[in-house]
């Protein structure tokens, strides 16, 4: 950083050590952390050197693009998945099921940068309907144009992180249901002579949603989630494509704050499940 | 209905005496087995048996198993007989789409009579004795408007045209006609497919000695020996002829940067960018001896002088200036990208050098017949039999296309899968073994033990697993390419140990563990040995799942960068510089074959992970 020839040596080593005060290096390991945790509840994350501001400020930009990209996903995610999966296991063994169940193992086992590319050589470089990735200019002012640019940058990765999300869920939507169908009080309602649909929707679904119910807060916590991957090749400046940059870069600051924050999310999100799942069932109760 | 064929009965007559016809043979020879209803069999039979009896059944678990292996052969097998050098690169073969027909000659052009072979980088070019030219091999170029047009398409002008002259520079051609006129056509970024405009005067007064076509650039050498060079000159200075040269030359042997001029007084000069290729000797430069031939390969020149004797300098990789010994007179001689080659007075071949592409596995044919010209440029070498037909060897082609820096794909998919599948299947390994401590102890002892076991098994399940694994391999990656297998392994298996410690307290109350405590069976015998087979299977079931995520993962955080360190390939890195939409669009075989191995793994190995996990299902045996 300091090309000054004049410098010499131990100007180096002044300035050096100036630093190491500086950021508290000097101090033992067991009080640099407890320092640390301290700013950090304090909500001081520290400095981003990638971004060369305070990592808070640079993690707010991706933060909530990643959000209103999940936002769109989950949505379709859950438009998709629900009905899909409860027509499959009501048709189970059709030509519908059928299509579905190879439909999720193929999808399942497709890399998700794989499933990324071949959208882009599809839809973007063919037919020209998409960007390839990027990140739409924010310069038109908040017009109509400016957010259907938005949906056009969106549209790929949206495509490509529902497809992931498809494969898994569908299958567990079935299973949920076909589980469901086949308890004993499917075969009360049909001999009171309910209709199928009463019966499907209010007396199974409404059982199935149990286990249901632990997908669809994954998802809502998801919306904070990052896909490092598929961000990182739509280059879409989500909270993912920062970790990889922030990673590529040895921004370390940055990649511990977003650790952390990945992790207390996620106990979160395992805490939220477990009081819903007793909300949801009163078979189960807290201890 | 009533037309079909099955329905017919005195086909089905037939069938039926044909059945009982042949279960009385085989009564004869094989012991009946009688019918067994389920609990009887369940009686007979160990659950594994019947496990295998399910999974057999399982048409789509078949596939998958079949794919698999054939998915391992593929890799291990063909790492085995075809080694790869990790070092190896060749850029001059870049981006090469896929393609095995380099020296698929047409039958045509040998029916016509030879006359004269060139070969670019993945294509070669011929002309008949008819003076017709032919284009094969494969197009080495994507074709972009302005910049480059097809090689297999020749001008109408030069299929008219009486040609008598065609050269291929790397990834171009050019053809000279009989009255003068100068063609070209592939690869023209540098203009050096396309006749300049003070060259087309020169060629139309003065006669053509020889066409040159190199590296980015193209040469004509006239009869009264003048040299002219135009194409990418800008950093080689080709272009610019010593003046002391100029018009005293005789024969140019052409190299990517430089070129070796043959003078009339049998001396030689080189030009181009200082290299090891410049250090001509003494004897060569004075006079003391002439010099009547000349070859160049990449950075190396070997000259013949009229004594027979040859001399040799320049880069000495591969060993190309140690030319073999040789039992007779040298007639004339060639030389490709990395390899020398001689043609001998008695009709015999001598060539040696580089053996990346199996150049110096030469055909038995060559020895066989007398030679009468040998026509060697790049990786493609070609013999001209004194019968009037030929003998191709060296680089046939590339099978998947090549990568940025000229590596063949196929060798590198065959390792990365290699690479891949072990890395996938210890990471499992790893991680199961760690799940099985943690689910069977935790499961078995109960209380404080469990409770402490499962607590940390929750803190390893709360971190968060893709952002983990970036951030653990981007710190502690470097000395190990395949350092992700042991995180990958550390890291994912919280969730098998939950699930062996639910099944382990499913059997830990089943009355046989009763049974065996009652008889006093020490708590480690009770888990190893009446414990542990009963729930192995629900554990291959989990392993096979696991390890197609564990192939997904690893290829994804290969191709971001965070799994496998390059070079040593792996399915996920090979894709790590495809990310550009320029590769996507032009170089499609750089991401979609590697993904398609990847795809192809996972799906198999998620098809028998499947169809196990249905064989044991319980609901499934209802009969």
């Amino acid at each position: 950083m300091m090309l000054n020839p004049g410098l010499k040596a131990e100007h180096y080593k002044a300035a050096y050590d100036a630093m190491t005060i500086k950021l508290g290096l000097d101090k033992s390991y067991p009080e640099q952390y407890v320092r640390w945790i301290g700013n950090t509840f304090q909500g001081e994350l520290g400095w981003s050197t990638l971004h060369n501001r305070p990592v808070k400020d640079a993690i707010k930009e991706p933060l909530k693009n990643t959000i209103i990209l999940n936002i769109f996903v989950i949505i379709l995610e859950l438009a998709i998945t629900l009905p899909v999966g409860i027509k499959c296991a009501v048709k189970r063994g059709t030509r519908y099921d059928n299509f579905w169940q190879v439909f999720s193992l193929i999808t399942y086992s497709m890399p998700s940068f794989f499933i990324a590319l071949s959208l882009i050589f599809i839809l973007a470089i063919r037919l020209r309907w998409l960007p390839p990735g990027g990140m739409p200019l924010t310069i038109h002012g908040r017009n109509f144009a400016y957010y259907l640019s938005w949906l056009k940058y969106m549209a790929l990765p949206i495509i490509t992180l529902t497809i992931i999300s498809l494969a898994g869920t569908i299958r567990y939507v079935r299973n949920a249901m076909i589980d469901a169908l086949t308890q004993d009080y499917i075969r009360t309602a049909r001999s009171k002579g309910l209709s199928e649909k009463v019966v499907i929707y209010s007396h199974a679904f409404r059982n199935a949603l149990i286990p249901v119910s632990t997908i669809i807060i994954g998802a809502i916590f998801s919306l904070f989630y990052g896909a490092a991957i598929t961000e990182t090749v739509f280059a879409w400046n989500g909270i993912g494509h920062v970790l990889v940059k922030g990673l590529s870069n040895r921004d370390f600051m940055l990649v511990i704050s977003m650790n952390l924050f990945f992790a207390m999310l996620s106990i979160i999100a395992n805490f939220v499940a477990d009081i819903t799942y007793g909300l949801v069932d009163p078979r189960i109760k807290l201890e | 209905m009533e037309t079909k064929t099955g329905q017919d009965p005195v086909l089905k007559r037939q069938t039926g005496i044909l059945q009982s016809f042949f279960s009385m043979i085989k009564r004869l020879f094989v012991k009946d087995k009688p019918q067994l209803s389920a609990l009887e069999e369940e009686a007979i039979q160990t659950p594994a048996k019947t496990v295998m009896k399910n999974f057999l059944r399982h048409k789509l678990g078949i596939l998958g198993l079949v794919g698999f292996i054939c998915i391992l052969a593929f890799s291990f097998v063909g790492s085995y007989l075809k080694p790869i050098n990790l070092g190896h690169m060749e850029t001059t073969l870049r981006n090469i789409r896929p393609g095995y027909n380099y020296l698929k000659y047409p039958s045509q052009l040998v029916k016509e009579g030879v006359k004269t072979i060139s070969s670019g980088v993945s294509f070669s070019v011929g002309l008949s004795q008819a003076g017709n030219v032919y284009v094969w091999g494969t197009q080495p170029v994507y074709l972009l408007e302005g910049f480059s047009t097809s090689i297999h398409k020749i001008p109408e002008e030069v299929k008219q045209a009486n040609i008598v002259q065609v050269t291929a520079g790397d990834r171009h051609i050019l053809a000279l006609d009989d009255r003068g006129k100068l063609y070209g056509w592939g690869l023209n970024n540098f203009q050096q497919a396309e006749v300049p405009t003070n060259l087309q005067s020169k060629l139309n007064s003065k006669q053509v000695a020889e066409i040159i076509g190199s590296e980015l650039y193209s040469a004509v050498l006239f009869a009264d020996g003048e040299l002219y060079v135009w194409g990418s000159t800008m950093a080689n200075r080709l272009d610019i002829i010593p003046a002391e040269c100029q018009g005293h030359i005789v024969k140019v042997a052409a190299s990517s940067n430089n070129m070796a001029l043959l003078l009339d007084d049998g001396t030689v000069r080189t030009t181009g960018i200082e290299n090891v290729f410049r250090r001509v000797p003494e004897e060569l430069q004075d006079g003391s001896a002439k010099i009547v031939d000349l070859a160049s390969s990449y950075r190396a020149v070997l000259a013949l002088d009229d004594q027979g004797e040859l001399h040799a300098w320049g880069d000495t990789e591969f060993g190309i200036l140690n030319a073999p010994e040789i039992p007779s007179k040298v007639k004339a001689m060639a030389a490709g990208k990395n390899n020398m080659t001689l043609l001998l007075d008695n009709g015999q071949v001598v060539y040696w050098g580089a053996d990346h592409y199996n150049q110096l596995r030469l055909p038995p044919r060559l020895q066989q017949k007398p030679v009468a010209k040998v026509f060697s440029t790049m990786f493609q070498n070609y013999a001209l039999h004194e019968d009037g037909t030929l003998t191709a060897w060296g680089n046939k082609g590339f099978l998947f296309g090549t990568d940025e820096q000229g590596r063949d794909l196929f060798t590198r998919i065959i390792h990365g899968g290699r690479i891949s599948l072990t890395v996938g299947a210890i990471s499992v390994v790893i991680s199961v073994i760690i799940a099985l401590f943690f689910g069977m102890t935790s499961g078995f002892f109960g209380g404080w033990v469990d409770n402490l076991l499962m607590r940390f098994t929750d803190v390893v399940m709360a971190v968060p697993f893709l952002p983990i694994a970036i951030t653990l391999s981007a710190v502690v990656s470097g000395k190990v390419p395949e350092m992700i297998m042991v995180i990958l392994g550390i890291l994912g298996w919280p969730g098998t140990a939950r699930l062996i410690r639910a099944q382990i307290l499913l059997e830990r109350e089943k009355d046989f563990v009763l049974a065996a405590r009652a008889l006093g069976v020490k708590y480690y015998n009770i888990i190893i040995r009446h414990i542990l087979p009963n729930i192995f299977n629900l554990v291959i079931v989990n392993i096979t799942l696991r390890y197609a995520g564990s192939l997904l993962t690893e290829a994804g955080l290969s191709f971001l960068g965070f799994g496998v360190a390059p070079p040593t390939p792996s399915w996920g890195n090979i894709l790590q510089n495809a990310q550009s939409s320029a590769v996507i669009e032009y170089y499609w075989w750089r991401w979609l074959i590697p993904g398609l191995f990847v795809v192809f793994a996972a799906l198999s190995v998620n098809l028998v992970g499947d169809a196990l996990r249905e064989a044991m299902d319980p609901r499934a045996n209802q009969k």
